[in-house]
């Protein structure tokens, strides 16, 4: 009997709690923020949250936007789709938030927009960005982040700078996201001049070492990885394992400096390891980085690095919308305040980011950076991508 | 009726009848009321839960029957909900059929599916099964990724399914959603009480228990096995199917062992080897992350992101929990509770051989 | 010749992998599914040690991460024992099977939890030890994963065949219950075995780790050594090597040689045939398949 009784009373001090905690302060900014922190991307998707996170702390610190704080929801989706459903569908209903921002993965991106769309809250999603993004855009959806076609473009570009001929290979999983990355960087070199060649490789795979010896067999000048991050530390060490020490080119969907230094760690020399990446490094010294150097140190986040940067950004894209938005705000005036953000970022992206009704995506700026002895030094400047060169299959 | 005792029958009608007792027929009446009713009480995302709920429901219901009732232990769930869902999509997405075409071919596709991957497990059991269903698996979702990547406008997004419609009303709502599943879910868990007490699933406890000495009463154990196997697979498509129109968007990846596993666990919560079990389980494990999260956020101390790494791992306190402390599922708590209210004021403990029911 | 030497390091970790699991097996008839989770658990300890002694891991930090480690993953095993795998004794081994998933579960969140689903390397004998003319070379961990595999299963045939602990391993294992009776402890056979079996898994992760990389996604490599365990025959410890060798070299060669994306699927085939065929596996018991 006193068993039952103890775990009554736990659970009423815990309905208590529940609803006590719902009551938050009426006046600040609700927004919510939802990705993958404990699934298969979570390595990458955390720093992009902490980033974010750091931005919103920092930001009230100030005294908030408007003279209101914002209130941000951390919700986990575990890259999986029904539950960042439901996830928004809570965001919306309980937690009242005005927009979502974050995301994680495109497969999981397309439902969440479809029930948004149908109350009207906007999406900001970072990191990863679905076509519909791009003219014509689809009503409350815009994106911050990367698109596996615009970024196998840009590195197609980027890439002359490293060797101006010769084959390239590229490797990716068999994902969806991969094969349409693959796509668009092969069309960019082969225009370019230069011969193609690809691996496939499972997206459950553990060891690369077949892969690596057949990319090695085909006597690359360079080889771009598509994938996310922790598949590079696994593939450049098999690389040169396989003999291979030309350039190999780290395509930043989620990866960053600390990939990198793993990578050169793992392959036994850090040498011709590059990396194209659409947000700023913080060895970088960009304008924009000493405020998130300084509220990383203050909130205890040791070694911010670009994927911190992706939600700093994002965050900064929060401000200026909210600002834009004003006192009063609500959903559709969110939404209609995103469609004219024109954000400086400081140096953080290598050009400003620019909404409009038509186009929630913008333009783009990737830059490559070659890896020096223990951090990522830029080459060359920031390329520009206003669209899609090659038409979507 | 008044005078007669409960206990004793005296037609073949009484015997057969799924609620035998008076309060059981009360009990499910005001629950079927309160589903009835809760849509009137409840917000959208309360709702979704609970269609969420229904959807594992179905498929909880075909996994118990091939798991629990007939004993085979199969991996291969994901990937026939996956066939439900694909063959959903290409038919309502593609050839633009109506919903009222396309779940029905999706349970076929399912069945005819699950029919195939049964055939080189009657030669297997245990774990030797799981490996089997395991591999069948993989290969179903290797020859789905390979068209996912082929085909679609936005591959990576995945297809699109549209709203099932009849005539000019398209189920968008969360409301009308609840009503609609409930409305498949009911005769879904009625069918499955029946068959577990049909001769069918006699033969398939039977087999369970000890196969050779079902064989040699005579039962055909093939043919049941196989018939577990689809229509295992057919309610496993059937779930799927809903789910793709209820999501709106397939992909693939959704389809994991990982999803298998979770099936698993709601029958093990629940209760192997009982329908009702299989309901219970469903609800359980779905709201189970939502219950943490809920928790969580209602602790005096901020965990941040750790919490969801518990969120993670309370599946796996679940499931470990049950099989340590309560073998035979939530439904054994539910017959305890019902067991001390039917004989109270006796006291009656009852002695289970190890196993049986 | 590079080829085979990298078949041969793969196939050594899942060697490793497998014998632990056929460890288990022996002793208690259980399946381990979470010895890939116990795995890429115990190598993400490992490397958190490796930078309490020190981020260099050569030398005397080396030696203290790997008994750390070590040490860790053993008294883990025993716990494991304790804690969960005691309780079900006397309960049909599928309970077991399922308490194990569980605990994957778990200890894949762990990871989340702890290492902060970080992905990192283990940068151990990444020194190339001899280079081809084609250009290919192997490393020194790779000559060190396969001489750690030969002396695990030395090790292990070694004590199941000469010690009296072994003999009594094996007793217990064949007939728990005459064991008892001629006074062999079985709960310390039982706790022997879970604490071989989480080292060896440790070790695999560890060399593992050092030749890849690791993740909350590596922790595949465990289906990958189960199916190793099954082709070889879950009670057989040479069934484990030439299990992990056979799965290694189908992978490597489809991969290479065939498609590479369907090298995920080609080891459930290489099962799937050598079950229809042989069911006990490669060099398992033959008897009748009433287990689980």
């Amino acid at each position: 009997m006193s068993k039952r009784k103890i775990i009554g009373m736990a659970f009423a001090v815990l309905a208590a709690g529940w609803l006590g905690s719902a009551a938050a302060q009426a006046q600040d900014y609700k927004i919510g923020y939802i990705t993958d922190l404990s699934g298969p991307l979570a390595g990458s998707y955390t720093p992009t949250w902490q980033g974010f996170d750091l931005y919103t702390k920092a930001l009230n610190d100030r005294g908030g936007v408007n003279g209101r704080k914002i209130n941000v929801t951390i919700d986990d989706d575990g890259l999986r789709a029904d539950r960042a459903v439901a996830a928004a569908k809570k965001q919306v209903e309980s937690n009242e938030v005005l927009g979502i921002f974050g995301l994680s993965l495109s497969s999981t991106q397309a439902p969440v927009i479809a029930e948004m769309q149908k109350v009207g809250v906007p999406v900001v999603s970072t990191f990863s960005a679905i076509l519909d993004a791009l003219p014509p855009a689809k009503p409350d959806y815009f994106s911050t982040g990367v698109m596996f076609e615009v970024a196998g473009e840009a590195i197609g570009v980027l890439q002359k700078q490293i060797a101006p001929s010769g084959k390239v290979v590229g490797m990716t999983f068999d994902s969806v996201g991969g094969r349409a990355a693959i796509a668009h960087n092969k069309q960019t070199v082969e225009k370019e001049g230069y011969s193609w060649d690809e691996v496939l490789f499972p997206v459950r795979t553990a060891d690369f070492t077949p892969f690596a010896q057949t990319a090695a067999g085909m006597s690359p000048a360079m080889v771009v990885g598509h994938y996310g991050a922790e598949q590079n530390i696994g593939v450049i060490a098999a690389l040169r394992a396989a003999g291979y020490t030309g350039p190999y080119i780290i395509a930043a969907y989620g990866a960053s400096e600390d990939t990198a230094r793993q990578a050169a760690a793992q392959a036994g020399s850090g040498d011709n390891i590059y990396m194209v990446s659409r947000y700023a490094v913080p060895t970088d010294n960009a304008p924009g980085m000493a405020d998130l150097l300084a509220a990383a140190k203050k909130y205890g986040i040791a070694n911010p690095t670009s994927m911190h940067v992706t939600g700093w950004v994002l965050g900064m894209f929060a401000e200026e919308a909210l600002k834009k938005c004003g006192a009063d705000c609500t959903r559709e005036g969110l939404d209609k305040a995103i469609q004219t953000v024109k954000l400086d970022t400081k140096g953080l992206t290598g050009g400003p980011i620019e909404m409009s009704a038509d186009n929630h995506y913008g333009p783009t700026y990737w830059r490559l950076y070659h890896w020096e002895k223990d951090k990522l030094v830029g080459v060359g400047d920031w390329l520009k991508k206003t669209d899609l060169t090659f038409p979507v299959k | 009726m008044s005078s007669q005792s409960p206990y004793l029958l005296v037609s073949y009608a009484q015997t057969n009848r799924v609620l035998p007792e008076p309060y059981q027929r009360v009990v499910v009446a005001v629950i079927v009321a309160a589903l009835l009713c809760l849509p009137a009480f409840s917000g959208d995302y309360f709702l979704h839960l609970m269609n969420l709920c229904s959807i594992a429901v179905i498929g909880a219901v075909g996994i118990n029957l091939l798991t629990g009732y007939c004993g085979q232990l199969s991996l291969g769930q994901a990937s026939f909900m996956a066939i439900g869902a694909f063959t959903t999509a290409i038919l309502a997405q593609r050839y633009g059929l109506p919903f009222l075409v396309a779940i029905p071919a999706s349970c076929c596709a399912g069945a005819a599916v699950g029919f195939v991957v049964g055939l080189p497990a009657l030669r297997f059991r245990g774990i030797y099964l799981a490996i089997t269903t395991l591999a069948m698996h993989y290969a179903i979702i290797y020859v789905l990724t390979n068209y996912q990547a082929v085909v679609g406008p936005s591959a990576s997004a995945g297809i699109t399914v549209p709203a099932p419609s009849l005539g000019g009303f398209a189920l968008t709502s969360e409301r009308g959603w609840f009503y609609a599943l409930l409305i498949i879910a009911a005769p879904v868990v009625i069918f499955g009480i029946n068959l577990a007490r049909s001769y069918i699933g006699r033969a398939w406890v039977a087999i369970r228990d000890r196969d050779i000495s079902a064989e040699t009463s005579g039962i055909n154990v093939p043919r049941y096995k196989l018939l577990a196997f689809t229509i295992s697979a057919a309610l496993a498509a059937l779930a799927g199917s809903l789910g793709a129109y209820f999501t709106t968007v397939v992909t693939v990846e959704e389809y994991t062992l990982e999803l298998a596993i979770v099936y698993l666990a709601m029958i093990i919560v629940g209760g192997m080897g009982s329908v009702t079990g299989s309901v219970l389980g469903a609800v359980f494990i779905t709201l189970l992350p939502f219950a943490v999260e809920r928790i969580s956020e209602a602790l005096p101390w901020q965990l941040g992101t750790t919490a969801f790494g518990i969120q993670e791992a309370a599946i796996g306190v679940a499931i470990i929990g049950f099989l340590l402390f309560e073998p035979d599922g939530l439904i054994e708590i539910y017959r305890r509770v019902a067991t001390y209210f039917e004989r109270w004021p006796f006291r009656y403990h009852e002695i289970k051989p190890g196993g049986a029911r | 010749m590079e080829l085979s030497v990298s078949i041969l390091a793969l196939g050594s970790t899942y060697a490793l992998l497998a014998a632990g699991i056929v460890v288990i097996y022996k002793a208690s008839r259980v399946v381990n599914f979470a010895h890939g989770e116990l795995a890429i658990v115990g190598a993400y300890v490992f490397h958190s040690a490796g930078f309490l002694t020190g981020t260099s891991l050569t030398g005397l930090s080396l030696v203290a991460t790997i008994a750390i480690a070590a040490a860790g993953s053993a008294l883990f095993g025993i716990l494991v024992y304790f804690a969960l795998m005691r309780r079900l004794l006397g309960r049909p081994t599928f309970v077991a099977a399922m308490v194990t998933i569980g605990l994957a579960i778990i200890l894949k969140a762990a990871i989340v939890v702890f290492f902060k689903s970080r992905s990192v390397g283990i940068p151990i004998g990444r020194q190339p030890l001899y280079n081809f003319a084609g250009g290919g070379r192997i490393t020194w961990i790779e000559l060190i994963s396969i001489l750690v595999c030969i002396a695990t299963f030395a090790a292990l045939a070694v004590f199941f065949q000469y010690t009296r602990l072994g003999r009594q391993f094996r007793g217990a294992a064949e007939n728990p219950l005459l064991a008892a009776q001629r006074q062999v402890n079985i709960n310390l056979i039982l706790a022997l075995a879970w604490s071989l079996a989480v080292f060896s898994a440790a070790l695999a992760g560890v060399l593992f780790g050092s030749r890849s990389m690791l993740s909350p996604q590596s922790t595949i490599i465990g289906l990958s050594g189960l199916t190793a365990a099954l082709v070889g025959g879950l009670d057989s410890l040479r069934g484990a090597a030439v299990g992990g060798l056979l799965v290694a070299a189908a992978t490597y060669l489809t991969a290479r040689l065939i498609s590479p994306t369907l090298a995920e699927t080609v080891p459930f085939l290489i099962l799937l045939v050598v079950m229809s065929w042989r069911p006990w596996g490669l060099f398992g018991t033959v008897e009748e398949l009433n287990r689980v």
